[in-house]
């Protein structure tokens, strides 16, 4: 019996900027997008910070620079105002934004950040509605997911 | 994806960087790495250097960066081509890269060209 490979949908692909091209939507789900022919939702990028866009208590609109594509990111920061997160439990909203706001804090120009999030879609354009941020200080990091990124589109992305 | 306003830096390595390369041209947006030779506080030019290749840079625009004679430095820009068919690279971003394994990094982009001519060769057929 042929095995099913495994499911991308529930982790974060490890991609290159230029393979965004790759992306096409999923007409029956907004957040679910087809690479490949693999459905993803989730994905982590790094590169160098070379816009940022402040909203405060708003968003904080930014672009990261891999050396193979400028790719946008959006981090939230309306956690506590906006009526998409209504639902949730007021200390849990007071924690997830006091969280956005440190991301945002750590996102400076010039930066290396390893980013992940969700695939999204604004105005026809893909972005990454952004979950978790983590500035990169080792300088062969950039090197490092250069090389998981080849690695795993090799084996298993594009494989 | 559109494209997008912000240009991407392309990874260049310094001796690439010659009047025949196809990253040689005016307002070409490229990512270059290499040992800070020499720095003009008046003129804010860096001169970067790379396995027997040198470039300048203008740093004018550069904030909270330390230049240190002997350190490496990466930086984001677009090359301006002078009249003497000389290269500047006007940088947008900058850091020290020290303690970066250049062999790895070099390794790195030669992969990542066989990996982008595949995937493009892929994406047409």
């Amino acid at each position: 019996m042929d095995q099913q490979p495994p499911s991308l949908l529930h982790i974060h692909v490890k991609l290159l900027g230029f393979s965004l091209h790759s992306i096409t939507p999923w007409p029956n789900n907004p957040s679910i997008f087809y690479l490949n022919g693999k459905r993803i939702s989730r994905i982590e990028i790094l590169g160098v910070v070379t816009s940022r866009d402040y909203r405060p208590n708003k968003f904080l609109r930014f672009t990261l620079d891999d050396g193979t594509h400028s790719i946008t990111c959006i981090l939230w920061l309306n956690h506590l105002t906006s009526p998409f997160f209504a639902s949730r439990q007021p200390a849990t909203l007071r924690v997830i934004s006091d969280l956005a706001k440190c991301f945002a804090d750590d996102i400076q120009f010039g930066k290396v950040a390893r980013v992940r999030g969700r695939v999204s879609s604004y105005r026809g354009d893909l972005q990454v509605t952004v979950s978790d941020v983590v500035i990169e200080r080792d300088p062969d990091a950039e090197t490092l997911h250069r090389l998981d990124c080849i690695s795993l589109g090799r084996r298993c992305y594009f494989g | 994806m559109a494209s997008n306003a912000i240009k991407s830096g392309a990874l260049v390595p310094l001796p690439e960087l010659q009047p025949s390369s196809e990253f040689f041209k005016e307002g070409a947006s490229l990512r270059v790495t290499g040992k800070l030779q020499e720095y003009s506080v008046e003129t804010a030019i860096a001169v970067i250097a790379d396995q027997g290749a040198t470039l300048k840079v203008d740093t004018q625009h550069l904030r909270e960066l330390s230049f240190r004679i002997g350190s490496i430095f990466q930086f984001i820009g677009e090359l301006n081509i002078l009249p003497n068919n000389e290269a500047i690279l006007q940088a947008r971003t900058g850091r020290n890269v020290d303690g970066i394994d250049l062999d790895l990094y070099y390794q790195s982009l030669q992969q990542l060209r066989q990996f982008q001519a595949k995937h493009m060769k892929n994406a047409t057929t």
